[in-house]
């Protein structure tokens, strides 16, 4: 089981979240057309290989997260929390097992 | 005990073997005595027995072959558990071992006509036989189960105690040998907390085998590992599988009081130390009971004192062999002939009636003997390895493959026999470095190198000039393998496919090099070019149980749940939640809360409390209808819809004070709007002050409802004006009840009766449940279930999302097209909503209420609504019996060309047959005007 | 029907043993000397707050998710990102409830009380780590979950908060506090006897006093 390392709450089972999916940005509904609209509601990349995904911390913080991870190796190169931008904190990355001791990165 | 002569040597140093207490057990029938530290096959082979099995196919006699865990031939049933491992089992007293797979007995087994007709059971016999026709399969199945292998489970079997376990720690190492062992040692050393695991009962590798010597260098190494605290050591237990960022799972067997355990471990580095297997030979007769690998009569002779025959001959290629040549003429053995594959020896054949009673050398010779031992080479088990992404290679002058040592994680390592060979220092030493590396990996150091260790050239020996077995778990021989080549499944993974070579119980660990080699040989090329098959998980037999563990599957009750089970409430599993259906006639319960007043617990209906300034818009977003005007003390019905319009969830939404409001969900859809709202809020809208807390449970919510219900309130609420112009429908109200303060009550009507629904905190709920049946007793209250809720409502034409909907329904099919407000500046479905109203109402279905033209009919739901040529026109949502009035009625989704009023429609019976309804003028068919609930 | 009304409050676990009422709570009144005990501590007050998780409050908690610490007799958890959940004794809620609206005026608070609504107990004992770790897959280590850390996550696949109280333990072991959805308690307070039972676990019955302490 892969994980996940939630930037509020550290490295966690991929079991505790709910993969949303691939992130999509909801148009304008003012403007929208339906071409457009259902682009947003129904089609994804779905590539091999690096993907922007939310993925919600069911189990844990209940926070949507916004995960970089290749869909090949599963690697996870940056997290940060939905809805914000810029850099991932540091010490969640660094919990995970390829990087050090599992589910590392103290208290807040 | 049987006539037979004791086989049991005299002490041997490092057995493990109990002298001093003698175990009683049965085998096929019959009692023997074994001692403790005895597998079951040792105790059985000390009395003198070494059958243990038939074989697959061919219904064959088996003994032992390797002595281990994997050993093919020694697979029975103990008590009421199959397809235990007879040469891994450690013996207990009283245990019932039986001979599996042999039917009607292990003497007499009616499948050996199988071994007369041997040569027509080739590969891919059963693919090409049991084909066609389609319609005997059910035969076919009956008679190939037959003949599959496989204990016996009964099903009066109580649920075994399986559990699991999670476990953190720097550094895992699978297997305890020599390199194993020195890892551990090392790796705790740097720091690290080290988890250490082997497949065998004690810890050793084949130290525990190999002479004095080895013997003193094991009791360091094991005071070593018991001298640091920071190594938790697992025995008989195994690493079956690595997965993604090093989750590791361990099989644990017989452990916490669980037959087996499964053990989750995220592991910073995993440290690979299986050692290494060995490897069979193959020749006619191969698989004769007295025919053995030279590890299995070390590990007889040295660890239960076990002789293991009285003549042997021995063909060795290698050290080991040699050892165990040693072993037998040390023991008494008499080894009537040496044969060195080194120089270019080997054998031709092994004969013998069920069990081994000569063997024929290349020059014809034939050596009367009970026991032929083998040590022809090895097997790596580089499965571990393989699942971290290694890609084995073939070394011909180790004659094994071996790992590549690219493609792994620098969280993954190997030593030991796995890499190379060595001295026992030489391993200890790999070990040593490789367990150092992991240590300072683990805790985000560089750390040091580890050094070579060469594989020592040994003869590529696979099969001599005869054809014998190459997966005895399958039965599949050389020839086999050669004629599937000659077919043309010429590659090694579609060879294991064809004749299912490798794919039996070992998976491959005795198997997959002398397949391999037989197909180098049959299609000319190289052992190199074929390669291996892929090793996946588990690399060990798990069973199911394990793998289920204890079932966390949580439940959830309301507070009044023990009420309900005291009063014949029959419980319902409705998601998580159990509820009373009923409490023994629904449709009485129904007509009391009509005439009377009746109670029920809708606890679990979804509660969130939402506070802040913002949360009129919040609404406004979440629900296709207006909530800027929600007075303080009202509540109002909303409905969602996701965003490509189709219903998502209904319920009312109260306004308590100024910025904090509650919110009621649908029972199953509490958790996915609590979700959606944090959706909108977090994503989209993080600058709106709105907190939403989830209170579900934090109330024990109870409908009172019926026309006498405002009298029964009257009697237990305080603080709160009950008369209709006061607290009217649709508002909502808080105060006292039975005495318990902070409660919430509004008016709404699910039902069609007059009723309150009330959230009292949920410590309270049972008293005040209490307290309603009590303060209503003279007023005819009784308690309804779900079941009678379903009844009323429908009466009454209230539609439950889910049930009448589905995940196409947009809220203009579900008849809620009315509260869509498009002049809202957004809401979620907003666009597919404003599109659907514009293109798709005339073609969209619709929500009906149908009435059964005969009286008594009642459709079952889901039951198809048809045309005259047979078109479906919808289907039927929600049927009942009304015990209010007498007939049936029905919610469906019907087309709109069938949607007006008065029309008759086809019902088609899932059973057959057919029944006409009547489309009714409004979805009610109580009330319709909504004059009871609004009293 | 009776001049006044005498509202008893129940846990939603249920522990075998004699049961009495005490502070207005139906309880058993059980106590263990096991080595690994489980103790409902569900009629402590637990109230909810929520507010900006890097604003005033935090400050004057000192508290941030993933942590706790006692202040004046009260608990405070830092739950969630700009979440705590304050525990204290049994029927304090609104005494805290008001406290904490006092400690920041202006700022956009929400304070709900949740006493009813969750379930809360308390495994102690010197095999408390490994009994849980049999439920629970957040690594329980010290260096990752040492004194008065907090965490939420699947305990049996029960969303779970989780708080490590040696300190409320009272035992001089280690001590989890365990808080979940009401509803969910009794489950929970199962399969956590399940998993202790290789360890000798036994359940008792809460004891009341204030902060969770026993």
């Amino acid at each position: 089981m892969i994980r996940i390392p939630c930037p509020h709450c550290s490295a966690r089972n991929s079991a505790e979240f709910r993969h949303v999916g691939e992130a999509a940005a909801r148009p304008d509904p003012s403007t929208v057309t339906p071409e457009q609209w259902r682009v947003y509601l129904y089609e994804r990349s779905n590539p091999a290989g690096w993907i922007t995904e939310t993925w919600f911390h069911t189990m844990g913080c209940r926070r949507f997260i916004t995960v970089e991870r290749h869909t090949v190796t599963n690697e996870i190169r940056s997290v940060r929390p939905a809805g914000s931008s810029g850099p991932e904190p540091a010490e969640a990355l660094s919990g995970r097992a390829d990087a050090g001791s599992p589910d590392a990165g103290g208290q807040a | 005990m049987t006539g037979a002569a004791s086989r049991r040597l005299p002490a041997q140093a490092g057995e493990l073997v109990d002298r001093s207490r003698p175990l009683a057990f049965r085998w096929d029938g019959r009692s023997y005595v074994g001692l403790e530290g005895d597998t079951i096959v040792s105790a059985l082979l000390a009395c003198g027995v070494d059958v243990f099995s038939r074989s697959f196919k061919y219904s064959r006699s088996r003994g032992v072959l390797s002595a281990s865990f994997v050993d093919p031939g020694c697979t029975v049933q103990v008590d009421d558990e199959p397809n235990v491992r007879g040469a891994h089992r450690r013996l207990a007293a009283g245990m019932d071992v039986r001979p599996q797979n042999v039917w009607p007995s292990l003497r007499f087994d009616v499948k050996t006509a199988n071994g007369l007709v041997g040569r027509f059971l080739t590969a891919g016999f059963y693919y090409k036989t049991f084909i066609k026709p389609q319609r005997l399969w059910p035969a076919y199945q009956q008679v190939l189960s037959r003949f599959a292998s496989g204990g016996v489970t009964s099903r009066q079997n109580a649920h075994g105690y399986y559990d699991k376990r999670y476990v953190h720690v720097d550094v895992v190492v699978a297997g305890a040998g020599p390199a194993g062992l020195a890892a551990a040692v090392a790796a705790a050393d740097t720091g690290a907390g080290v988890l250490l695991v082997e497949e065998e009962y004690e810890l050793g590798g084949h130290l525990r085998f190999s002479g004095e010597e080895s013997l003193s260098t094991l009791s360091e190494l094991r005071a070593q590992v018991a001298a640091r605290p920071s190594i938790e050591v697992m025995t008989d237990a195994v690493v079956t599988g690595r997965y993604d960022d090093n989750w590791v799972a361990v099989l644990q067997r017989n452990v916490g009081g669980a037959i087996e355990r499964l053990v989750k471990v995220r592991a910073g580095v995993l440290v690979a130390a299986p050692g290494l297997i060995e490897r069979p030979y193959v020749f006619a007769g191969n698989d004769l009971p007295g025919v053995m690998l030279s590890t299995a009569v070390r590990r007889l002779v040295n660890l239960y004192a076990v002789k293991p025959g009285e003549r042997a001959v021995v063909l060795t290629a290698n050290a080991d062999g040699d050892a165990a040549v040693a072993d037998l003429t040390r023991v008494g053995v008499n080894v009537v002939r040496v044969l060195d594959g080194r120089a270019g020896e080997t054998i031709r054949r092994a004969t013998g009636r069920g069990r081994l009673q000569a063997v024929e050398l290349e020059d014809g010779t034939v050596l009367p003997t009970d026991l032929l031992v083998t040590a022809t080479g090895w097997t790596a088990p580089t499965s571990l390895i393989n699942m971290a992404g290694d890609r084995p290679v073939w070394n011909p002058t180790a004659a094994r493959f071996v790992p590549s040592g690219d493609g792994l994680p620098p969280t993954v390592l190997a030593t030991g026999g796995l890499v190379g060979d060595g001295s026992t220092d030489e391993l200890i030493a790999h070990g040593r470095a490789a367990g150092t590396l992991a240590g300072d990996r683990a805790q985000g150091r560089a750390g040091g190198g580890v050094p070579d260790l060469a594989c020592e050239p040994h003869p590529g020996m696979f099969r001599a000039s005869t054809h014998g077995f190459v997966d005895f778990s399958e039965d599949v021989s050389s020839k086999d393998v050669v004629a599937a080549a000659k077919e043309g499944y010429d590659s090694s993974e579609l060879v294991k496919r064809f004749t299912t070579a490798t794919m039996g119980p070992s998976q491959g660990k005795l198997e997959t090099i002398n397949t391999i080699a037989v197909l180098s040989e049959a299609t000319g090329r190289a052992i190199e070019d074929l390669g291996t098959t892929v090793w996946r998980p588990p690399y060990a037999p798990i069973s199911l149980g394990a793998l289920a563990g204890r079932i966390f599957e949580p439940t959830r009750v309301s507070p009044m749940q023990g009420w309900h089970e005291g009063h014949g409430g029959v419980p319902l599993l409705a998601g998580q939640w159990i509820r009373p259906d009923h409490y023994g006639d629904a449709a009485q319960e129904a007509r009391n809360v009509r005439e009377n007043v009746g109670i029920i617990d809708v606890t679990p209906l979804g509660k969130l409390e939402l506070s802040g300034p913002d949360v009129p818009r919040l609404l406004n977003l979440v629900y296709v209808n207006k909530w800027s005007k929600l007075a303080v003390g009202s509540v109002r019905y909303g409905v969602m819809c996701a965003e490509d319009g189709v219903v998502m969830d209904d319920g009312v939404t109260g306004r308590l004070d100024e910025d904090r409001y509650l919110m009621s969900t649908t029972s199953s859809g509490a958790a996915t709007v609590w979700e959606w709202l944090e959706n909108w809020l977090q994503t989209a809208h993080s600058d709106w002050r709105v907190h939403v807390t989830p209170v579900t449970t934090a109330y024990a919510s109870i409908n009172v409802a019926g026309p006498k219900s405002r009298e029964l309130m009257q009697r237990v609420v305080e603080g709160v004006e009950l008369s209709t112009e006061a607290f009217g429908y649709m508002q909502v109200r808080q105060g006292r009840i039975a005495g318990v303060d902070d409660c919430v009550m509004w008016r709404i009507g699910f039902t069609g009766e007059l009723s309150y629904e009330m959230h009292v905190p949920a410590s309270y709920g049972l008293h005040v449940w209490e307290a309603l049946l009590q303060a209503g007793e003279d007023l005819g209250i009784r308690a309804f279930g779900v079941e009678a809720q379903r009844i009323l409502r429908l009466e009454k034409g209230h539609l439950i999302v889910a049930q009448d909907t589905d995940g196409l329904t947009r809220a203009h099919s579900a008849g809620l097209g009315g509260m869509v407000k498009l002049d809202k500046d957004d809401f979620a479905g907003k666009p597919e909503l404003a599109w659907h109203e514009r293109y798709g109402l005339a073609t969209a279905p619709r929500l009906v209420a149908l009435q059964p033209v005969d009286a008594t009919a009642v459709p079952p739901e889901a039951s198809q609504i048809i045309s005259s040529n047979g078109d479906i026109l919808g289907r039927v949502t929600s049927s009942r019996m009304s015990p209010t009035l007498g007939h049936g009625v029905c919610l469906a989704q019907v087309d709109p060309a069938v949607a007006a009023a008065g029309t008759v429609v086809t019902i088609r019976l899932p059973g057959g047959g057919d029944i006409r309804a009547t489309v009714q003028e409004d979805l009610a068919f109580v009330d319709p005007e909504g004059v009871r609930l609004r009293a | 029907m009776p001049d006044t009304w005498a509202p008893v409050a129940r846990s939603a676990i249920t522990v075998p043993g004699p049961r009495s009422v005490v502070d207005g709570w139906e309880v058993s009144t059980r106590r263990s000397s096991a080595a690994l005990r489980l103790s409902d501590a569900s009629p402590l007050a637990k109230v909810s707050v929520r507010a900006d998780a890097d604003g005033a409050l935090a400050d004057a908690f000192g508290v941030r998710f993933r942590s706790s610490r006692r202040r004046d007799g009260v608990l405070v958890i830092g739950s969630g990102p700009g979440e705590w959940l304050l525990v204290g004794g049994v029927g304090t809620a609104h005494q805290i409830a008001g406290q904490v609206c006092g400690l920041v005026a202006g700022d956009f608070v929400s304070v709900v009380d949740v006493t009813h609504g969750r379930a809360l107990m308390r495994l102690t004992g010197s095999d408390a780590s490994r009994a849980l770790s049999k439920v629970c897959a957040v690594d329980l280590s010290d260096a990752v979950t040492p004194e008065g850390a907090a965490f939420r996550s699947s305990v049996a696949k029960v969303t779970t908060d989780v708080i490590r109280d040696d300190a409320g333990g009272g035992a001089g072991e280690p001590s989890y506090l365990l808080h979940c959805e009401r509803s969910s308690g009794q489950y929970l307070f199962k399969c956590l006897l399940d998993a202790g039972k290789e360890f000798g676990i036994e359940p008792e019955g809460p004891g009341l006093d204030s902060t969770g302490a026993r």
